[in-house]
Formats: structure tokens, C-alpha cells, sequence
């Protein structure tokens, strides 16, 4: 595909006042890829517990984007074969540190992205997953105890990503623990049976539910309301009520809104201006919010909300698994989603 | 990565920072490289907590370091048995969370290293925990964190359910906008005054207790109708959820057969039996499909090629149903030319007893009386109109949907919520009058409801031989329930 195609992507309204609403696209391309390449940048040595996922989010922002060439897919590659854990199978954010599954899921995205999962061993990750699933079906993150719903997600991504979900974890009982964490009255999701419902978690039960093929257990239209409750005046989605806005959350509620088929239900301009305003116009990369500075998780959660809102000039995403729509094709995968009604 | 503001500085102070920043960076490497060696050696030491904590302090996201202090704790308290002094090796952790957890109160490692400390340690003061929860939620009363780690260690002390309603009430009173409290309060409800009657669906909690609810929801609702914590309350008390697993409609003639639920299920085989009124079995439809090829869906058909499943079309027949979740067991069939039949319209509002009831009608009076004063506020509108539908739907049917036409305009941002919602109701009203009027069950005709803009129970029309809609509705001609009954095949 030709480059120069992107250089200016066009906002669909049409109807921009001024600049800010245009995507500062190289901007963020180079804002991924230079990530990292000062190895003691100071924000980015203090990052390293979590440097797996930061590697996803730059590749998987960047394949979005159609520059994935930019990053070196073989360097890429031996940094997460070094991650595996040999013992457990699991995969640690980088060296030294302990594996976990929110790690391992990141590595196994990366690696389908690249089309690479011949070079771990795969069994092993299945081992590991499995492993940490607990009697009423809930998962820990690691052999510490920890149980989240987050984990349950990326348990079943994990195995989805694998082709590995039949006859390895208890899906029955997997599925009960996360319907469990629903509230009746908002009928949203928390981390934990009790737990007040949370977009992020919220994302988390609703991807779990449609890679477990059980949309049909959700209040769709409760929980849709709720959702579209999140957008804000200015645009913006908040994770719970009366909270402020913040771009990730555009990824969390846009994502779930549109796996339950209510992605209508909010106003898709004022969200896509919102996330415009993000943008960070000098060095690139999007911010929580306004003014702020920006970072690479919101830089994939921008990209990846405007790759849902059809923005031109971004490849589709994936919105179960936040990952580009042609390696989930590529995969074989069909995460459950709901038509509009 | 939260909530950092961009601050334009001088050349001289970012050369400043630049500095410090080497230099930390130079000491975070230094401790992580002889935390690691020390760890290769197994040396889980006093130096060892020292210099994970140094990091965990200022980084406590670093989870590896708490894993490596638990290592520690587990290796230290190997070879110790007097109580008090293994005691005070979970102690020290007890103290280091504590202290990681005030300069960082929403970090998912410092509660979660409290809570094992905790269910390890040979003694444990939960007491003292809820306290803490107290003095952490006065810092921060929205912290997820705090609140669900004030529900499991409320367990562990076993607090009375009576006890933390009040610190619930209490809170809410400090600060009605807290929808943490609210979310607390509406679990330990049901458990406090549990519904006992037979309406369904079920209540969350008995009468007398919804009643003092509503009073005290709309109490604070109006304290300040801009904050929406309390309007998602009230519209949780109003009895509002999607319906209850049931059957809504059945046809069957001796051709095919056409099964919907009111929510999606996922139907195994051996669930229906037709029998005649002594019970004997005329037919078990055993090959249900989806009519959607879903594994789960609210609509099954099954081919019965013309099987003489009904002979004499004049008996009475029943419907026999073993499905789990399904209360109804048996249902009598009508008769509709050559087939048979049940349907039930869809019902989304409770029906409340006369005390409730009047309680509703004031809340509705004093919510329209807000309106005078603010015709265009968002919350009094959608909730008069909710409550309009909860005192009766059929009623208030013309003026609940003319102010859900009102919020499309206030509330710009769901207007196609308020739509979607207009459509809702205007079918739910339209299959109900549909049961009584000559039309029934043989056509159904929409072309006259202005505002459908949605379809929302397609199950609910598969059992006409007709569907009619309007042009605008004319992209759901595809869906199979709109196909009619006669034509009929998968
Ligand atoms: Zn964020």
C-alpha cells in the first residue's frame, strides 16, 4: 500500500473548524517507533514491568496504521522468546521479572500479528493458562492469588488466540464466575463477585462473554444504557459515573457498545473530536485527556476508537480482542457480536 | 499514564530534570540488578526488603518486587514457631502495604498484598481492616479499590449487614453524588429485606423497604438533578431489567413448528412435548434449530414434514416444556385455522401494590412540578417518564413517549437511545392490543406506527402468517421471525 495515501486523512464531518481535528498521523508513527529507542529514557525505564504490553500496543497501533514495517519484527521476537518462562510457560514483561498472564496475552497478540506462534512453545502457554484457573472457574494472574476478571478475559483470548479453547479450562464454570461479577443494577461488570461495574472491567466480561459465544446472558439494553451514559458533554467517554473522561475508556465502552450492537446509542462525531483533542501536536501520541501528556496505551486506544468509528485511512480493528480485524481473519477466529436491532 | 498534565518548562529546568532522571534511573538499575543477583542466591533477607521497597515506594506497579517480598516472608517464617514473632514478620508487611497504599491508594498490587498477608499471617485484626477501609474512603469515596476491599474484609469480621447499611446510609447522606455507596447499598438490600412475594419478575426487595427507597433516592436525586448517581438508583428500584427467561410464542402446524423466548437461550433436544388434554404425548419435536444458526437465540423453528402431529385440530392440545430455567412447565394451545398457538405479550413493568403505587404518583407529581420550573432537564423527563410506565403503562403510553421525544432533543448525545427506547414501547403496546383485536393471530400490520423505528421483539412476530411493515423498516424484510409463519422454513 502507498504511504503517501495517509498523509493527509481526512475527518468524514467535513465541517472542521481549525486544525485540531485532523489526525497528526505521521506524528503518531513516529511517536510508536521512536518509543523505546532510548533505552534510558527515564519514563520508559520506569515502564519495563509492563514492557510486553507496551510492545503490543506499539506493534498492533502501528499495523492499524499500516506502518507495521517500521518496528523490528525479529528483534521483536527474540525479546518475547527470552520473556517465556521455562518453568511455568507463562510470559514475564521482560527479563528478570516474573511471568503473568497479563503479559502472556500480550505476547501472543504480538505473535499473531507477526504470524509467529511457531516460535514459543505454544503447550506450554496452554499449561500455564489452565493452571490458574481455580475450582469456581475464576483465574488467577499468577500462582499469587490474585483473582480479577481481567484475568478471566485473558485466559480465553489466550486459548481463542490458540485455537486451544476446547478441553483445556472449564468454560462452563469460567462463564459462571464472570456472571457472577454482574450487577443487577446497572448490569454492568467489576473485577470481583460485589465489584462496582466498571468500564474496563465492563470490556473485559463483554469480550470474555463474546469469545465464549454467551452474549445472550447480558442485559444488553441495561447495560447498553449504562454504557452510553459514559459520554460526556464534551464528547469524551468517562469509566463510571461522574467521572471525568479519558481516551482509554473510548476503547473500553466503544468496544463493548459495539459487541452487544448498541454502538448508536452514543454520538460517534463528538467522541471522534474528543479523541482528536488528545492528540499531542508536537511530539505525537495521545493523551488521557486534553493537555495532558501522552503515552502509548492511550496512543493505541485512540487509534483503535477511531478505527471503530470507520475513521479513513486506519485498518479495521477487532473489537473482542483489540487487534487488527485481518490476523483475526488470518486466525479463523469469530468472536461472538450482536447485530443492532 | 493518568492524569498527567503537559507543563510547558524552560531549557534549564528540563536540563535540570533530565539530570535527576539519569540519576534515577541509574539507582532504579542498580537496586533491580542486586535485588535480582540476591534473589539468584536466595539470599530472601532483611536487605532484600529494603531494597525492594525503595522501589515499591515510589513504583508500586512493579509487581515482581511484591512477589519477591512474599518469597521473603514465606522463607523468613520457615524455621520460626513462636507465634508473636512470625506475627511480626507479617506485620512489617502489614505496615509497608499500608504505607505504599497512601501515596498510591488505586494500586492493584499494594491491596492484593494485603489480602495475602492477611490470609497467611498467624493472626489476622479484620476489625482493624474495616477501619481502615473508614479512614481510606473518607480520603476517596468513589476508590474501587477500598470498596472492594471493605466488602471482603466486612466478611471476614463478619460486620453485621445491618452495620454496613448504616455506614452506607451514612456516606450517602455526606455526599448523595457517590455512586460506590449507592452500588453497596444495593447489595446489601436484597439480603437485608429479601422479596417474598410471588410477582414476577421478583423484586429486589420487599414493598415496604422499596417504598422508604424511593423516597430517600429521589430525596437526593432532587438535592441536585444534574448528578446522575442517584437516577440510576431510582430507575434500579422502578423494577427496570430486560424480562424474565419465559416462553412468549408458539405456532405449530403439521408442517413446522416456531418456539421464541423472550431473552436468547440455548435449546437442547429433548425440551418440548405436545400432548393432548389426557397427556398423551401426539408428538416430541426434538430437532429445534436456531433460526439464526446461533447456538443461542431467542427463536427455534423445527421442520415437521407434515407429520399428522394434530389430527383432530378441535381437541384441546398442550404444550409440554422441561427447560431448566423455565418455571412454566405446561401451556394450553389455541386453535388458529390448521394449527395451534400461545402467545404472550411482552410486559417490561412490575405491578406494584397500592402503597408503592401512591408513592409513585407523588413522585410523578413532584417531578412534573420540577419540570415547570426546568422543562429541559434531562433527568427529571426520563424519570417522569419511567415512572409514568411503572404506575401504568397503557395510560400513560401517549404522554411517557412524547417526553422520550423531548430527551432526543435535550439529550443530543442518545438520541438514538430515546429512539430505539420509543420503538420499544410503541411495540410492547402494539402486541398487546394486537391480542384482542380480529387480527389476531393471522396478520400483523406496522405500517401505521409513525415512530418504529426499531424492531426490538422480532420473536414475538414469528407466529403471524403475515408480517407488514413500513417502507423505513423495510431492512428487516431479511429477518426470518418477519417472514411469516406459513412460508415458514429455514
Ligand atoms: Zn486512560
Amino acid at each position: 500500500m502507498d504511504f503517501t495515501s495517509f498523509a493527509k486523512p481526512s475527518n468524514v464531518d467535513g465541517n472542521n473548524e481549525n486544525n485540531s481535528t485532523d489526525l497528526h498521523f505521521w506524528k503518531h508513527v513516529e511517536y510508536i517507533e521512536n518509543h523505546g529507542k532510548d533505552q534510558d529514557d527515564y519514563e520508559y525505564c520506569m515502564t519495563e514491568f509492563l514492557r510486553m504490553s507496551g510492545i503490543y500496543w506499539g506493534v498492533t497501533a502501528l499495523d492499524i496504521m499500516n506502518q507495521l514495517d517500521r518496528l523490528d519484527r525479529t528483534s521483536i521476537i527474540d525479546f518475547i522468546r527470552r520473556c517465556q518462562c521455562p518453568v511455568t510457560g507463562g510470559f514475564a514483561p521482560c527479563e528478570g521479572h516474573d511471568p503473568h498472564i497479563l503479559y502472556t496475552l500480550s505476547a501472543i497478540q504480538i505473535l499473531c500479528i507477526y504470524d509467529a506462534l511457531n516460535e514459543i512453545d505454544c503447550e506450554a502457554v496452554v499449561r500455564y493458562v489452565s493452571g490458574l484457573q481455580q475450582f469456581d472457574g475464576s483465574f488467577f494472574g499468577d500462582k499469587w492469588g490474585e483473582v480479577d476478571t481481567r484475568f478471566s478475559f485473558c485466559a480465553v483470548a489466550i486459548l481463542t488466540l490458540l485455537g486451544r479453547m476446547e478441553g483445556t479450562i472449564n468454560v462452563d464454570r469460567a462463564i459462571k464466575f464472570v456472571m457472577s461479577c454482574c450487577n443487577q443494577t446497572d448490569g454492568g461488570f467489576g473485577s470481583k463477585p460485589g465489584a462496582e461495574s466498571h468500564a474496563g472491567l465492563i470490556y473485559c466480561c463483554v469480550g470474555f462473554l463474546s469469545l465464549t459465544q454467551s452474549l445472550h446472558l447480558l442485559d444488553v439494553d441495561k447495560l447498553g444504557w449504562w454504557l452510553c451514559e459514559r459520554q460526556l458533554t464534551s464528547g469524551g467517554l468517562n469509566g463510571r459515573p461522574e467521572k471525568l473522561p479519558d481516551v482509554c475508556y473510548s476503547w473500553w465502552v466503544l468496544s463493548s457498545l459495539t459487541i452487544m450492537g448498541r454502538l448508536h446509542w452514543i454520538s460517534a462525531e463528538k467522541l471522534k473530536q474528543f479523541i482528536l483533542t488528545c492528540q499531542d501536536s508536537e511530539t505525537g501520541g495521545f493523551a488521557d485527556r486534553t493537555g495532558n501528556m501522552p503515552d502509548i496505551f492511550h496512543t493505541l486506544f485512540g487509534i483503535g476508537a477511531l478505527s471503530i468509528l470507520g475513521f479513513e485511512g486506519l485498518k479495521a480493528i477487532n473489537p473482542t480482542l483489540c487487534m487488527p480485524q485481518y490476523v483475526i481473519d488470518r486466525l479463523g477466529i469469530k468472536p461472538q457480536i450482536l447485530s443492532k436491532p | 499514564m493518568h492524569g498527567r498534565l503537559k507543563v510547558r518548562t524552560t531549557e534549564e529546568e528540563r536540563e535540570r530534570k533530565k539530570k535527576e532522571q539519569t540519576l534515577k534511573v541509574k539507582a532504579y538499575r542498580a537496586a533491580m540488578a542486586k535485588i535480582q543477583e540476591k534473589r539468584r542466591l536466595q539470599q530472601l533477607d532483611d536487605e532484600m526488603l529494603v531494597l525492594t521497597s525503595q522501589i515499591l515506594l515510589r513504583n508500586p506497579d512493579v509487581s515482581t518486587l511484591w512477589n519477591i517480598r512474599r518469597e521473603c516472608v514465606e522463607q523468613k517464617s520457615l524455621n520460626i514457631d513462636d507465634v508473636d514473632q512470625r506475627q511480626a514478620i507479617y506485620d512489617t508487611e502489614l505496615n509497608f502495604s499500608e504505607q505504599c497504599l497512601l501515596v498510591n491508594p488505586k494500586s492493584y498490587n499494594g491491596w492484593h498484598h494485603r489480602c495475602w498477608t492477611l490470609e497467611h499471617s498467624p493472626t489476622a485484626n479484620w476489625e482493624r481492616e474495616v477501619m481502615l477501609c473508614s479512614k481510606y474512603l473518607k480520603m476517596d469515596e468513589r476508590n474501587f479499590h477500598t470498596w472492594d476491599y471493605r466488602r471482603y474484609v466486612v466478611e471476614k469480621a463478619r460486620t453485621s449487614k445491618q452495620n454496613e447499611l448504616d455506614f452506607c446510609t451514612e456516606k450517602i447522606k455526606a455526599n448523595f453524588s457517590n455512586y460506590s455507596s449507592w452500588h453497596h447499598r444495593s447489595l446489601l438490600l436484597p439480603q437485608l429485606y429479601p422479596y417474598e412475594g410471588d410477582a414476577q419478575p421478583k423484586r429486589a426487595m420487599n414493598e415496604e423497604k422499596l417504598k422508604e427507597e424511593l423516597e430517600m433516592v429521589l430525596t437526593a436525586a432532587f438535592t441536585d438533578p444534574n448528578d446522575s448517581s442517584a437516577w440510576f438508583y431510582q430507575r434500579w428500584l422502578l423494577g427496570y431489567s430486560r424480562q424474565e427467561l419465559d416462553v412468549c410464542a408458539f405456532r405449530c402446524d403439521n408442517n413446522r413448528a416456531v418456539l421464541s423466548f423472550t431473552n436468547p437461550i440455548i435449546l437442547t433436544e429433548e425440551d418440548v412435548v405436545i400432548t393432548d388434554s389426557k397427556g398423551n404425548i401426539k408428538k416430541k419435536i426434538t430437532n429445534w434449530k436456531s433460526i439464526n444458526g446461533a447456538k443461542s437465540d431467542t427463536t427455534w423453528f423445527c421442520s415437521l414434514n407434515g407429520d399428522k402431529v394434530l389430527e383432530h385440530i378441535n381437541d384441546q392440545y398442550l404444550l409440554e416444556l422441561h427447560i431448566t430455567d423455565i418455571n412454566v412447565k405446561q401451556i394450553t394451545l389455541k386453535t388458529y385455522k390448521q394449527s395451534v398457538y400461545f402467545f404472550k405479550p411482552p410486559n417490561q413493568s412490575f405491578t406494584f401494590t397500592e402503597n408503592v403505587l401512591n408513592e409513585l404518583q407523588t413522585q410523578l407529581e413532584s417531578c412534573e412540578s420540577l419540570l415547570e420550573y426546568e422543562p429541559d432537564s434531562k433527568w427529571t423527563l426520563l424519570t417522569s417518564a419511567l415512572l409514568m410506565r411503572a404506575i401504568g403503562s397503557q395510560k400513560y403510553h401517549d404522554k411517557s413517549l412524547k417526553y422520550l421525544g423531548k430527551l432526543e432533543k435535550v439529550d443530543i448525545l442518545r438520541e438514538n437511545y430515546y429512539r430505539d427506547m420509543a420503538s420499544k414501547w410503541i411495540l410492547e403496546k402494539y402486541l398487546l392490543d394486537w391480542t384482542s383485536s380480529e387480527d389476531f393471530p393471522g396478520k400483523l400490520d406496522l405500517r401505521n406506527e409513525e415512530h418504529l423505528n426499531a424492531i426490538f421483539y422480532p420473536q414475538y412476530l414469528c407466529i403471524a402468517d403475515i408480517v407488514l411493515v413500513s417502507e423505513k423498516l423495510n431492512h428487516y424484510s431479511d429477518k426470518k421471525q418477519l417472514q411469516g409463519f406459513i412460508a415458514f422454513k429455514l
